[in-house]
C-alpha cells in the first residue's frame, strides 16, 4: 500500500482536496486499515479460542442439549439355593404410560383405558386430568397409568394402543422372592438407589434401578446386578425425540444403544426347605433366630431370625402400611438377630470347660461341691438351680449345668484366660458371614471391663458361665459347637456355594474358609462332648433331655441367659414383661457319632433353654433327618432298645 | 470499446468478487438453517440479493455528486420513516423496528446508517477547515447524528443506536480536529455513559451486558442466547459438524439463528476453517472500502468510503462479538450473512457507494 500504484502514480487527493490535507487521510487510512485488522484478529483469536480451546467442552454442552439418555435395567442374577430353587429371580413388568404430547382423541383414549383397565368413574376423571395437566416440554414426559399390568391385560393394552395415540407399554423388571419370609434376612431386599449412589456414573443407575439394601442382595449386589445399559436418542429443544434428518446424524449409532449386561446368578449352600424347616419351629416363638451348620465345611443350611418379613413388599415399593407395621412391630423384624449378639449363658460354658481341661486346672473327674449359691467377695452368685447340685464331675456339671461349678473354673483361671479360650472358638470377632451388620460380639477381658465401668474379680466367674459382659450371636455360637465336632475346625460360614453365569457355568466356587484352629486338644474336646451327650441323654441330670430322639444321638447345651441381674425378685416375677424375660438357647451336634449338623436355637427373652429351646432344636434335627436326609444311621427300631439303655443310665 | 474497457478498468473486481462470495455463502447458509425448519429464508434472501445487485448497479452508476445534492432530501425521508416506524411499526418482542408495507417488512434503522453516513460525508466536504475542526463544528455533527439516534434509541434499539454512533466516530477519526474539541468529546463520552446507563438503558439491555460478564448466571432468561450461540460456535471444532448437521439450528436450540445469530450456525457447521474464512471475507471488504477513501477523487467521496467501511466493520464487530460472546446481546445483524431485505439492500446501496467512489476516481 505504502508507494502503490494508487498513491505513486496517481494524482489525486493531493490535487483535488482543497485542503491540502492528503498526506494526512492517507496516513489516517493506514491506521485505520490497521485497527481493523487488529479488531479482526482479535475476533479470529476468539472464534479459535471458542472452537480449538473450549470445542471439546461446548461439544459436550451441545449433546446435552440434543441427547437424552435412558439406562435399559440390566436383568439381575437369579439367586438359587443348594438344590436349584428359586429364592430371588427378576419378572417381568409391564408398566402403562400416556405422553400427552402424542395423544390425538383424548376422550376415546380416557374411555378406552377406562374400559381395558376396569377404572372407575373418579379413576377416568383423574386420568384425563393427569393427561391434560402438563405443559410445554413436559407433554412429552410419559404419564404412568398403571405399574405393573396383570399379564392378562397386556394383550387388550396392545389392542387399545393400536387404537388410540399416546399409549406406551414399557416392560421394567421386579424382584420376586418365591419362598417369601423364609429367606428373608439372608437372602434380602432391594431398594431404590439414593442420591449418592444415583451418582456412581460407571453403574448407569436410573429411577427406576434398584440396589441390594439387605442380606446376600446387597452382600453381592455388584455380580447380581450387572451393568445397566444406556440407550441414547437425539431431541429437540421441546424435548421431542427426533429421528430425522440432521437427528440421524448427529448421534452415531454405536452410542444410541449400550447394551446392558445381566447379572451372574448366586447358588447359596442353603437348602430353603432347610429355611422352611426353621421357621416351623420356631413358631409359637416372638423372636429369635435359628442356624443349621455343616460341621465339616461351615456350609450355612439354615439361617433365619424371627420375626421376619415379606422381602417382595419392597419391589415396586414399600407400601405406607407396611412399612408402619414394620416400624411398630416391637419384635424388631428387620433385625437379624442370627447376627447379633446376646448374652448366651450357659451354652458358654463349653469354653470355660476347653480352658479349664487345657491349663490343666481340671480334672475331668474331680468332684467339686456346686451348691446353689457361691460367695465370692462380698457377692453372693446363684445357680440357676437353688438346691444346687452337690458334689459333680466336668460331665455331670456340664449335663446339670451347675453354675458352681464353673463359677470355681473361672475363679481359678482369671477372666483373660477365659477370654483366650473364647477366642479361640471363634467369639469376640465376626465371622465374616459380611451381611446385615454382623455384630463381633464381646469376649470380655480385664481391660475391656476397665476401660467399661471398671473389673472386679467376680466378672472371672459370671463370664465363666457365659454372663457378664459375654455376648455371641448364634451364628458364632453355630460354629463354635461345629469346631467341637468336626474335631476343632472354627469355619469362616460358607453361604456362597458358587457365582454362575446364566447358562449354568461356575465362575467362582467357594471353598470352605477356615476362620482358625481351635487349638484345644482331641481328648479335652471328646471329654467335652461326652459332657454334653449327657446333656441331652442323661434323663435325670440333662438339661436338654428334650432334644433327645429316640433313634439318634443328638449332643447338646443348654443355655438360658440372664437379661436382668435381679430378675428373680419375686415382685418383679408378676410384672415379668417380655423384655425381662432370659434369652434361651440350644446348641446341638448331631449325629453325636459322626456329625453331619450343628443347630443353633436362640430365642430371645424366650424363656428356658432346656423347656424351650432344646424341643425347637429337635423338632428341627427331626424333620431335617425325615424331610432333607437321613442322618441318623441306624434303623430306628433296631437300635430303639440300646438308646433306651443309654437314656436309663 | 476503449471507453468501455476503461470503465471496466476502474471497476473495484475485488470487491465485487467479495460481495459475490459473501452472497453465495449466505445463500447457502440459510439454506442450511432453513432446512430443518422446512422454510425458504435462502429463497428469499436470494431474490434480495439479486434486486441489491440492482441496487448496487443503480448507486454505483449515478454521479456521486448528485447523491450528496440529494444527501438532505435522503436524511429528511429516513427521519420521517424513524419517526413512522415509531407510530405505526410492528411490535416484535417490545420494539418497534419494522414497518409492514403489506409484503414486506422495512426497518429504516438500517436505511439511517447509509443516511448518516452522507449527510456527514457531505458537510465535511462543504465545511472544509484546513486547521482542523473546532469545538463549534461539533455542533451541528451532533444533532444531525443526535436526532436519527434518538429515534432508534426509542424503538428500542441500543444496538442500531450505537451503530449509528460508531459510524459517525470513525468518520470523524478520518478528519482532523482541534485539540480542545477531542477532549470535550473525550469528558462528554465519560459523563454520558454513566448517565446513559442508569437513564437511557432499559433493565433488559443491561441484563444483556451483565450478562457478559457471566453469562452461567442465568442461562434460561438473558443468557440463553449468548449460551446457546457459544455452544454453536464451540461446538463446531476445527472443521464443523457438516452441512446442515448443525444441531444447534436444527435442534432449534439456536434462536434468531437465521438472522443475528446466523454465524453460529456458520461456525458450528464449518467450524473455525469456515468461520476464519467468513471473517477474513469481512476484513476484505473493510480494507477495500478504506481503499477506496484514499483514493477517493475528493473529501465527500473519502468520508463516504470511511463510513461504510466503519458500517461493514460495526456490523461485523458488534454482530460476531455478541455471538463470541465478548459484547452484549443486540439486534445488530451480520452483512448480507443475516437474513433480512432491509439489511441486504442497505449493504448492497453501500457497496455500490464504493464502487461509485472507485469508478470516479482520478486516475493519471
Amino acid at each position: 500500500m505504502r508507494k502503490g500504484p494508487i498513491l505513486g502514480g496517481e494524482r489525486c487527493m493531493a490535487d483535488v482536496y482543497l485542503d491540502g490535507a492528503a498526506w494526512g487521510y492517507q496516513q489516517r487510512a493506514r491506521r485505520l486499515m490497521v485497527a481493523v485488522g487488529l479488531v479482526f484478529t482479535a475476533l479470529l483469536v476468539r472464534l479459535a479460542h471458542l472452537q480449538l480451546i473450549e470445542g471439546d467442552d461446548l461439544q459436550q454442552a451441545s449433546e446435552h442439549n440434543f441427547i437424552r439418555e435412558v439406562a435399559l435395567q440390566a436383568d439381575r442374577g437369579t439367586i438359587y439355593d443348594r438344590n436349584g430353587r428359586v429364592l430371588a429371580i427378576n419378572r417381568p413388568a409391564f408398566d402403562l404410560y400416556v405422553t400427552p404430547a402424542q395423544v390425538k382423541d383424548l376422550d376415546a383414549l380416557v374411555a378406552g383405558a377406562r374400559e381395558v383397565l376396569e377404572l372407575d368413574e373418579l379413576d377416568a376423571i383423574r386420568l384425563r386430568e393427569r393427561i391434560e395437566e402438563p405443559r410445554g416440554m413436559w407433554r412429552y414426559q410419559p404419564v404412568l397409568v398403571q405399574r405393573d399390568m396383570p399379564r392378562a391385560l397386556v394383550p387388550r393394552v396392545e389392542a387399545l394402543r393400536a387404537r388410540a395415540d399416546g399409549l406406551s407399554v414399557r416392560v421394567e423388571y421386579r424382584r420376586e422372592y418365591p419362598y417369601g419370609e423364609l429367606g428373608a434376612h439372608l437372602i434380602g431386599y432391594l431398594g431404590k438407589p439414593r442420591a449418592e449412589e444415583l451418582a456412581e456414573t460407571d453403574r448407569h443407575y436410573s429411577e427406576a434401578s434398584v440396589i441390594g439394601r439387605f442380606g446376600m442382595e446387597r452382600r453381592f449386589d455388584e455380580v447380581l446386578a450387572g451393568h445397566n445399559g444406556l440407550e441414547r436418542y437425539v431431541v429437540d429443544v421441546r424435548g421431542a425425540r427426533r429421528d430425522d434428518g440432521w437427528a440421524r446424524n448427529a448421534l452415531e449409532p454405536e452410542r444410541r444403544r449400550i447394551p446392558p449386561v445381566r447379572g451372574h446368578d448366586i447358588w447359596l449352600s442353603v437348602d430353603i426347605e432347610v429355611q422352611r424347616i426353621l421357621m416351623e419351629a420356631l413358631e409359637g416363638h416372638e423372636s429369635g433366630a435359628a442356624v443349621v451348620l455343616d460341621p465339616k465345611d461351615g456350609s450355612v443350611l439354615g439361617l433365619v431370625s424371627k420375626p421376619s418379613f415379606d422381602p417382595n413388599a419392597w419391589s415396586g415399593g414399600l407400601s405406607r402400611e407396611t412399612w408402619q407395621a414394620i416400624q411398630e412391630n416391637p419384635f424388631n423384624p428387620m433385625l437379624d438377630k442370627s447376627v447379633q449378639s446376646y448374652f448366651p449363658g450357659s451354652v458358654y460354658k463349653v469354653v470355660t470347660a476347653a480352658a479349664g481341661l487345657e491349663e490343666g486346672v481340671l480334672d475331668p473327674e474331680e468332684e467339686i461341691d456346686s451348691p446353689g449359691q457361691y460367695e465370692y467377695g462380698n457377692h453372693i452368685f446363684h445357680c440357676h438351680k437353688r438346691g444346687g447340685h452337690g458334689k459333680v464331675n466336668l460331665y455331670e456339671a456340664l449335663a446339670a449345668s451347675a453354675d458352681v461349678y464353673f463359677y470355681k473354673l473361672g475363679e481359678r483361671m482369671g477372666i483373660d484366660t477365659l477370654a483366650v479360650y473364647g477366642r479361640r472358638f471363634g467369639f469376640g470377632e465376626k465371622t465374616g458371614i459380611g451381611i446385615n451388620g454382623e455384630s463381633a460380639g464381646t469376649v470380655p477381658t480385664r481391660a475391656h471391663h476397665e476401660a467399661h465401668g471398671g473389673y472386679q474379680a467376680g466378672l472371672a466367674l459370671s463370664t465363666a458361665i457365659g454372663q457378664g459382659d459375654v455376648r455371641t450371636s448364634p451364628l458364632q455360637m453355630a460354629l463354635a459347637y461345629a469346631a467341637l465336632a468336626n474335631g476343632g475346625s472354627v469355619w469362616t460360614p460358607r453361604v456362597v456355594d458358587s457365582i454362575r453365569s446364566p447358562d449354568g457355568k461356575v465362575l467362582t466356587h467357594y471353598d470352605a474358609v477356615l476362620q482358625r484352629g481351635l487349638d484345644v486338644s482331641n481328648e479335652h474336646v471328646s471329654m467335652i462332648l461326652r459332657g454334653l451327650e449327657m446333656v441331652v441323654n442323661d434323663p435325670k441330670r440333662g438339661t436338654g433331655h428334650l432334644a433327645a430322639l429316640p433313634y439318634g444321638t443328638v449332643a447338646g447345651k443348654t443355655g438360658t441367659a440372664q437379661v436382668r441381674q435381679i430378675q428373680r425378685d419375686p415382685m418383679r416375677q408378676n410384672v415379668k414383661r417380655f423384655r425381662d424375660r432370659d434369652h434361651a438357647w440350644f446348641a446341638a451336634i448331631a449325629p453325636l457319632e459322626s456329625p453331619r449338623l450343628v443347630v443353633v436355637v436362640f430365642l430371645e427373652h424366650g424363656g428356658s433353654g432346656g423347656k424351650d429351646a432344646a424341643p425347637v432344636a429337635r423338632q428341627i434335627i427331626e424333620a431335617y433327618h425325615q424331610r432333607i436326609e437321613p442322618i441318623f444311621q441306624t434303623t430306628a427300631a433296631l437300635d430303639k432298645p440300646a438308646r433306651d439303655a443309654v437314656r436309663r443310665r | 470499446m476503449s471507453r468501455f474497457l476503461a470503465v471496466a478498468a476502474r471497476i473495484d473486481w475485488p470487491l465485487v468478487g467479495l460481495v459475490v462470495l459473501l452472497c453465495g455463502v449466505s445463500v447457502l447458509n440459510l439454506h442450511s438453517t432453513s432446512m430443518a425448519a422446512g422454510s425458504d429464508v435462502y429463497l428469499v434472501q436470494l431474490y434480495w440479493m439479486l434486486i441489491g445487485f440492482g441496487v448496487m448497479a443503480g448507486v454505483a452508476v449515478v454521479d456521486y455528486r448528485d447523491l450528496q445534492r440529494y444527501a438532505p432530501v435522503f436524511y429528511g425521508t429516513v427521519v420521517v420513516a424513524l419517526v413512522l416506524v415509531l407510530i405505526f411499526g410492528r411490535e416484535i418482542n417490545g420494539s418497534r423496528r419494522w414497518i409492514d408495507l403489506g409484503f414486506v417488512g422495512f426497518q429504516p434503522s438500517e436505511l439511517a446508517k447509509i443516511a448518516i453516513i452522507i449527510s456527514l460525508a457531505s458537510w465535511f466536504q462543504k465545511e472544509s477547515r484546513p486547521g482542523g475542526y473546532g469545538l463549534k463544528d461539533l455542533i451541528p455533527v451532533g444533532i444531525m447524528l443526535g436526532l436519527p439516534m434518538f429515534l432508534v434509541l426509542q424503538e428500542p434499539d441500543l444496538g442500531h443506536t450505537l451503530i449509528l454512533l460508531f459510524i459517525a466516530g470513525s468518520m470523524l477519526a478520518f478528519e482532523r480536529f482541534e485539540k480542545r474539541a477531542v477532549l470535550t468529546l473525550i469528558i462528554t463520552a465519560l459523563v454520558v455513559a454513566p448517565l446513559a446507563w442508569n437513564f437511557v438503558l432499559r433493565d433488559y439491555q443491561k441484563d444483556r451486558i451483565l450478562t457478559l460478564v457471566d453469562s452461567e448466571v442465568d442461562t434460561l432468561g438473558a443468557g440463553w442466547h449468548a449460551r446457546q450461540a457459544r455452544v454453536a460456535v464451540g461446538s463446531g471444532g476445527l472443521l464443523g459438524k457438516g452441512y446442515g448437521q448443525g444441531t444447534q439450528v436444527a435442534g432449534g436450540f439456536l434462536p434468531e439463528n437465521h438472522t443475528d445469530f446466523v454465524f453460529a450456525n456458520l461456525a458450528e457447521e464449518h467450524g473455525f476453517v469456515g468461520g476464519a474464512l467468513v471473517i477474513l471475507i469481512y476484513l476484505g471488504i473493510v480494507l477495500v472500502a478504506l481503499r477506496s477513501a484514499v483514493r477517493a477523487r475528493d473529501k465527500f467521496a473519502g468520508h463516504v468510503a470511511v463510513g461504510v467501511a466503519a458500517m461493514i466493520f460495526w456490523n461485523v464487530v458488534m454482530n460476531m462479538g455478541m455471538v463470541l460472546n465478548v459484547l452484549p446481546v443486540t439486534g445488530v445483524t451480520l452483512p448480507l450473512l443475516s437474513y433480512g431485505g432491509t439489511s441486504v439492500l442497505t449493504v448492497m446501496a453501500a457497496m455500490g457507494l464504493l464502487l461509485n467512489i472507485n469508478l470516479r476516481r482520478t486516475v493519471s
